[in-house]
């Protein structure tokens, strides 16, 4: 059964998993161990490539205690091209010109450490 | 089942208090409460549970087990009571258990409340104590906020529909403006005030509401979002009576019938979702209250809806039917929405205006819906005599959500 731990080791191998479905073939990027659609407990691990398109954008302003000394920065939301979608960091933009960010653009998955912690972060193809 | 009346029902001002605490904040709304009742109430002998929605206790004033807290506090200790908690939609999950409780026909008469106690925290704080009701896993560790989620939906909203931050602003300008007709609001300014008088301090000028919302002066928050897209921080409490209908009219002749109830769940993080632009719970939700009420979107006279960001007023009227998709923002600007419209929104100013203590949310939505429908509204008063009112309570980015359908009965 696929846990928080096994997606955590995935991104710091460099991987963002998800899992499938055996019974009925449904794909669920993140992860979860029950089918979303079916219900069945029979689920497996998937790999994806990490790579997809900005679905949605935002630049924080006003952030939380612990990321204050990072803002402003951008935290999108991607469309993988295996399907689904995942949070993550922009990196490699200036978050003071959202008008050069697109909707629609492509990225890839690129891991990042942030205060010791694993981050999913992205940057642009 | 029993059928369920709101008999009475009140709440503090919101806004900051910081001469009390969450508890203090109850007392205050239990006396307007118990003296909203039209033939009277005694606490001690008539309720016979309590049920009280608290978000984050443990994080505003270290104090959980708020349940005893409150009984002990308001002097009920001894009767069933707990608290419920999900997330912004903390005060609807006590309306629910309350209702649950008297349509079982376990009591005959509950009361519910909630509160949130959040000055206590400075904005980073309370900005992390919210973020809480978000994903651990798949969102916290970006970066993301709660502006910072709905500014995504806001994104994809304006991609996908057209329409852009300036058009939102239609629903900063009614919420402030509804809210200066309301007495309980935390902000009890137009825009056009709030700008004067900031233009004042600062030496500076605007030539409209625009170039004010444009300015540093109204700071980005979460592109596209800034301040005043935002629902404030705020204390405030809110408590109301629930009675089973064959003791209402000991209390009331003009009670509200609670004529539906839905209540529906989302995935928590944004990534599982086909599309930001609807809330599939809220659509869940509305669906099932619409049945068991028997009527349908364009039956509902005033709707109290979840406006925690601007963006969330127009994606919630889409999501309960009110208006087609892509056309709650249209709607918005052409003032469909406004106190003179034919759909009014928030007419309290919504948690925009009237502010947004987390917990005491939901029931203080109910408390406009009994003052519009009884006629006691006052200056923003709603014309035609309205019948129906409806509250939509979300959590989170609407993974919880909560509807609410009463309707006036006469006696």
């Amino acid at each position: 059964m696929i846990t928080i731990q096994d997606y955590i080791n995935g991104l710091k191998k460099g991987k963002i998993l998800g899992s499938k479905c055996k019974k009925c073939g449904n794909l669920m990027i993140p992860p979860k161990p029950v089918c979303s659609k079916c219900g069945s407990f029979d689920v497996e691990e998937v790999e994806t490539t990490g790579k997809g398109v900005i679905r949605s954008f935002t630049v924080i302003y006003v952030a939380p205690e612990k990321f204050e000394d990072k803002a402003p920065y951008v935290v999108v939301l991607v469309s993988l091209n295996e399907g689904g979608a995942v949070m993550g960091r922009l990196i490699g933009v200036d978050p003071t010109k959202p008008e050069d960010i697109k909707i629609g653009a492509k990225v890839k998955f690129k891991p990042l450490i942030e205060n010791g912690e694993q981050i999913v972060a992205f940057e642009p193809v | 089942m029993k059928s369920v009346d709101l008999i009475g029902i009140g709440m503090t001002k919101f806004g900051k208090r910081p001469d009390k605490t969450g508890r203090d904040l109850l007392a205050e709304a239990m006396q307007e409460a118990i003296m909203s009742v039209d033939k009277g109430i005694d606490p001690k002998k008539d309720i016979k549970a309590l049920f009280v929605g608290y978000f984050t206790p443990t994080l505003y004033e270290h104090q959980a087990h708020y349940g005893p807290l409150s009984t002990e506090w308001l002097g009920l200790t001894g009767i069933p009571a707990f608290r419920t908690e999900s997330a912004c939609a903390s005060g609807s999950a006590a309306l629910a258990t309350g209702y649950f409780a008297v349509a079982s026909g376990i009591y005959d008469l509950v009361m519910v409340a909630g509160v949130e106690k959040m000055t206590t925290l400075d904005t980073p704080g309370v900005t992390d104590a919210l973020s809480v009701a978000a994903d651990n896993v798949f969102e916290l560790p970006t970066g993301i906020t709660f502006p910072g989620l709905f500014a995504l939906m806001a994104q994809e909203y304006f991609e996908k529909y057209g329409g852009n931050w300036e058009d939102l602003q239609a629903v900063t300008l009614k919420n402030h403006y509804n809210g200066s007709l309301n007495p309980k609001a935390q902000f009890q300014a137009k825009i056009s005030d709030i700008a004067q008088k900031i233009a004042i301090k600062k030496n500076v000028t605007f030539k409209d509401e625009m170039d004010f919302l444009k300015s540093k002066y109204n700071p980005m928050v979460a592109y596209p979002l800034r301040l005043f897209d935002c629902s404030p921080i705020s204390d405030g409490a809110s408590v109301a009576f629930l009675a089973s209908e064959e003791i209402s009219s000991r209390f009331t002749d003009k009670p509200l019938r609670i004529k539906g109830i839905g209540i529906s769940t989302d995935t928590i993080a944004l990534s599982g979702r086909a599309d930001l632009t609807t809330s599939e719970a809220c659509v869940n939700a509305s669906s099932a209250a619409y049945e068991m009420a028997g009527i349908t979107p364009d039956d509902v006279d005033i709707a109290e809806l979840h406006d925690c960001f601007t963006i969330n007023e127009v994606i919630l009227s889409e999501s309960l039917g009110f208006f087609k998709k892509g056309e709650g923002l249209k709607a918005a600007m052409e003032g469909r929405t406004a106190l003179s419209g034919d759909k009014p929104i928030n007419t309290d100013g919504g948690l925009k205006s009237k502010g947004h203590p987390v917990g005491a949310t939901g029931i203080a939505m109910v408390h406009e819906i009994w003052k519009q429908l009884r006629g006691e509204a006052g200056k923003r008063q709603v014309k035609g005599n309205p019948k129906i009112g409806l509250t939509c309570n979300v959590g989170g980015s609407t993974a919880s959500s909560m509807v609410f359908i009463f309707e006036r009965s006469e006696k």
